[in-house]
């Protein structure tokens, strides 16, 4: 076995991407504060929709059907468009703010998208609460008796996208001036965030496309927007793949400061990888659409195909942490995986949260597969299942990874130690737990049939009364993981208010733990492992799905339209 | 200065090529597909084997496009011809009960036989046996034309009645909103999306006696819940 030789820092230097969060200056700490806090005061509404959503949905609610409606629009509109684009938000401008090590490029600009991010919150929530529902896409078709109420959703989503392209740019014009200060060109970190900028910008687009012509249609000033479904679909996809981009940066960055190990494959290896996201992710969209009426044949078999790729950067991303993470573990000394694992920085928030986002996207990347098999859409599209699975990468993923950035970065933002790290600790696996509860019984259910956006699944009697049991493990698994991720939103927003301690002493604790000996030759067979796992779940996911299928008393053919 | 430079030759496992390989772990998932007859490409054919003998591929075709020699049905003529097809076959009691042999009076004129893999090269199995043998056929062995109307906040004809083994041509139109026109089949469903404005057709054949929920699966409005209908299957 060949030998590797390593370069140990002190943990006490901010050198990591992220302890260098403590050397914002004090107009960039305020400007990141109010973008998080934001974030999380979206994060926490939509929490509190979702609840609403998993008791309704379990039957223990029986609301009007406008309000359980509406609701669920709140709940998508909040949790989807809000929390998600104002998390990466700050998120991007934190990152890029601590790859320059000085102050932000185009500061006013981030400002003046921060202010545009919440103006169309309000204008979006004051929408979906007034009008009719119209579901999180502010659906034109359904709003033709009150455009009012399309103008209104669309018009706050118009203003979200321009916030989140503003932040986007300065959060460019920063790492760009990083790239101007250094020797050596940018890092891997700061490659990405340069793509993960310029993909909020094409997100920023693509929600121009999917939302002006039905603000335009609702004002008077345009015809109806007939191609509305087409182009939320694109912007859909890219609503999607691009948390998860952020996702993986986060990680990186993650591991980074809690094993104090630089990624074994790189910085032009991870450069390529997080570059492959614009290689991989937009030809893949085309799955989304495998029930839309009169798509041919040959698109729905070219969108099977195209989307077994989706995967690839994400678990390129995954295995490189897991490397990382793994080297970390095995420079500790000898033992099994157990031990190995008990190395691990679990005390940290940040580390149990990434850990548990890490399980929840195989889980859900096992499922998702099953979707994107154009001959098995029509078993489970529109259905239960989609929300059963999507809530591990929303939730579990997404959600947990930014919640772990930002147990990291605001009690250097605020000079406050983070609200009692070690509650913050086990709610993450809470979280779990609830998704696990969650996703069984949403993925059962949407398996059986219960659609997904219905709010009384009765029938007047006539559905099988074994979607009751299901969807009441779907409304007990939501409260559990939406009651445990409260918490945590609380822990980082009580963190968040300014405190009298000094900014190094509260970011001090976060940082990897001195390692003084060189780490000997290191394998990584965790990740590959995981991934071979991950292969065979998707085998019994998709097998099962097409068994499932194949015993239906019936035979369709066709999808045509004229 | 990064805080660890892993400087000499690295474990196999750490290499760029092994990993970038591994990242590509879920193409895998082709050999799931080629299994069940569910993918175009070459490995495909190693489930004509299993075709033959009618198990696992033969039911997969569902979902499958194979119309593409149809001309066009606007809005107005499937309306046109559901007011027949309703006036034909509606009961005193406002049920619609579709005889197994007879056939709707503009049946086919604009269709030749249907022929819904031609696409893939996938054959579409017939009926199992047991049901075939018990059900009545078209002289002809096409399908019957089945037109179904939804709308805010309902399905005309919102009760069918239909036979098991006998293929038929559901023609189905949304004509204010999207909607849903799924079929609930006990342990799972088969699930339909209608666009506004767009006629979809898809060719049925139910193997078993028994009813069959339909019902909305795309969000419509504040009644959606209420938007059902039913298929009892003799």
């Amino acid at each position: 076995m060949s030998t590797t030789s390593t370069t140990m820092t002190s943990p006490r230097a901010p050198q990591t991407p992220l302890s260098r969060f403590a050397t914002l200056q004090t107009a960039d700490r305020l400007l990141c504060g109010v973008l998080i806090a934001l974030s999380l005061f979206a994060l926490a509404l939509g929490i509190a929709y979702g609840v609403a959503m998993a008791l309704v949905r379990s039957g223990l609610l029986a609301p009007a059907p406008d309000t359980g409606y509406r609701v669920l629009t709140l709940h998508g509109t909040t949790a989807f468009f809000y929390w998600l684009y104002t998390a990466q938000a700050a998120t991007v401008l934190l990152l890029a703010a601590a790859e320059k090590k000085g102050a932000l490029a185009l500061r006013g600009l981030a400002w003046a998208g921060t202010a545009l991010i919440a103006a169309g919150f309000v204008l979006s929530e004051l929408a979906a609460i007034a009008g009719p529902p119209l579901l999180y896409e502010a659906n034109p078709e359904l709003g033709t008796d009150d455009p009012r109420t399309v103008a209104g959703m669309t018009g706050g989503y118009l203003l979200l996208a321009a916030g989140f392209a503003l932040i986007a740019l300065s959060s460019i014009a920063t790492v760009l001036a990083t790239r101007r200060q250094a020797d050596g060109g940018l890092s891997a970190l700061g490659f990405g965030l340069l793509a993960w900028a310029g993909f909020l910008i094409v997100s920023a687009v693509a929600a121009v496309n999917a939302f002006l012509p039905g603000l335009l249609w609702a004002s008077g000033f345009g015809a109806f927007p007939h191609a509305a479904t087409t182009d939320w679909h694109i912007l859909f996809h890219n609503l999607h793949y691009l948390p998860l981009m952020a996702t993986v940066l986060v990680w990186y960055a993650l591991a980074q400061d809690l094993t104090g190990i630089s990624p074994a494959t790189g910085t032009a290896f991870s450069k390529i990888v997080f570059a492959s996201y614009l290689v991989f992710v937009p030809p893949t969209s085309l799955y989304h659409m495998f029930l839309e009426p009169g798509l041919p044949e040959s698109v729905r078999v070219a969108g099977s195909l195209l989307s077994l790729f989706v995967s690839v950067p994400t678990l390129i991303a995954f295995l490189i942490v897991v490397a990382s993470l793994e080297i970390h573990t095995r420079a500790g000394g000898e033992g099994g995986m157990r031990a190995r694992l008990r190395r691990l920085p679990w005390d940290n928030p940040a580390m149990a949260n990434m850990g548990v986002a890490i399980l929840t996207m195989l889980i859900g990347l096992a499922f998702a597969f099953v979707l994107i098999q154009e001959k098995l859409a029509p078993l489970l599209s529109d259905t239960m299942f989609v929300p059963g699975y999507f809530h591990f990468f929303a939730v579990g993923t997404v959600t947990q990874s930014f919640i772990a950035m930002l147990a990291m970065a605001v009690p250097a933002v605020s000079g406050r130690p983070l609200w009692r790290p070690r509650l913050l600790c086990v709610m993450p696996w809470i979280v779990l737990a609830g998704l696990l509860l969650f996703g069984a019984g949403g993925l059962g259910a949407g398996l059986m049939g219960v659609p997904r956006r219905v709010v009384d699944i009765g029938y007047g009697g006539e559905a099988p009364a074994i979607w009751r049991p299901f969807m009441a493990m779907v409304g007990i698994g939501g409260v559990l993981f939406a009651s445990a991720l409260a918490v945590s939103v609380f822990g980082v927003l009580r963190s968040l208010v300014p405190g009298r301690r000094g900014l190094a002493a509260a970011a001090e604790p976060h940082v990897a733990a001195a390692r003084s000996a060189a780490a000997p030759a290191a394998a990584a067979w965790t990740g590959p492992l995981a991934v071979v796992l991950l292969v065979a779940a998707m085998y019994g996911a998709t097998i099962g799905a097409f068994e499932l299928m194949q015993s239906l008393p019936v035979t369709a053919a066709g999808g045509g339209a004229h | 200065m990064e805080p660890t430079q892993l400087e000499s030759k690295q474990h196999l496992t750490t290499r760029r090529g092994f990993i970038a390989a591994f990242g590509f772990g879920g193409v895998a998932l082709y050999g799931a597909w080629a299994a069940y007859g569910a993918s175009p490409l070459p490995f495909t054919h190693a489930s004509g084997g299993h075709a033959a003998h009618g198990t696992a591929p033969a039911k997969a075709p569902a979902g499958h496009s194979g119309h593409g020699a149809d001309p066009l049905m606007t809005p107005d003529e499937f309306l046109r011809r559901h007011e027949a097809f309703l006036a034909r076959f509606r009961t005193p009691d406002g049920r619609v009960v579709v005889p197994a042999a007879a056939a709707p009076e503009d049946a086919h004129a604009d269709h030749g036989a249907p022929q819904p893999h031609a696409t893939h090269g996938t054959p579409t199995p017939p009926p199992a046996q047991s049901h075939a043998e018990h059900a009545p056929q078209p002289a002809d062995g096409e399908p019957l034309d089945i037109y179904l109307h939804a709308f805010r906040f309902g399905f005309t004809p919102d009760e069918m009645h239909l036979r098991a083994g006998q293929p038929y041509r559901f023609r189905m139109l949304a004509s204010d909103v999207s909607h849903g026109a799924s079929l609930q089949l006990g342990h799972a469903s088969r699930i339909v999306r209608l666009r506004a404005n767009v006629v979809s057709e898809q060719t049925i054949t139910f193997h078993r006696p028994g009813r069959v929920l339909v019902y909305c699966t795309v969000f419509c409005g504040p009644a959606h819940d209420a938007m059902s209908g039913r298929i009892v299957v003799a």
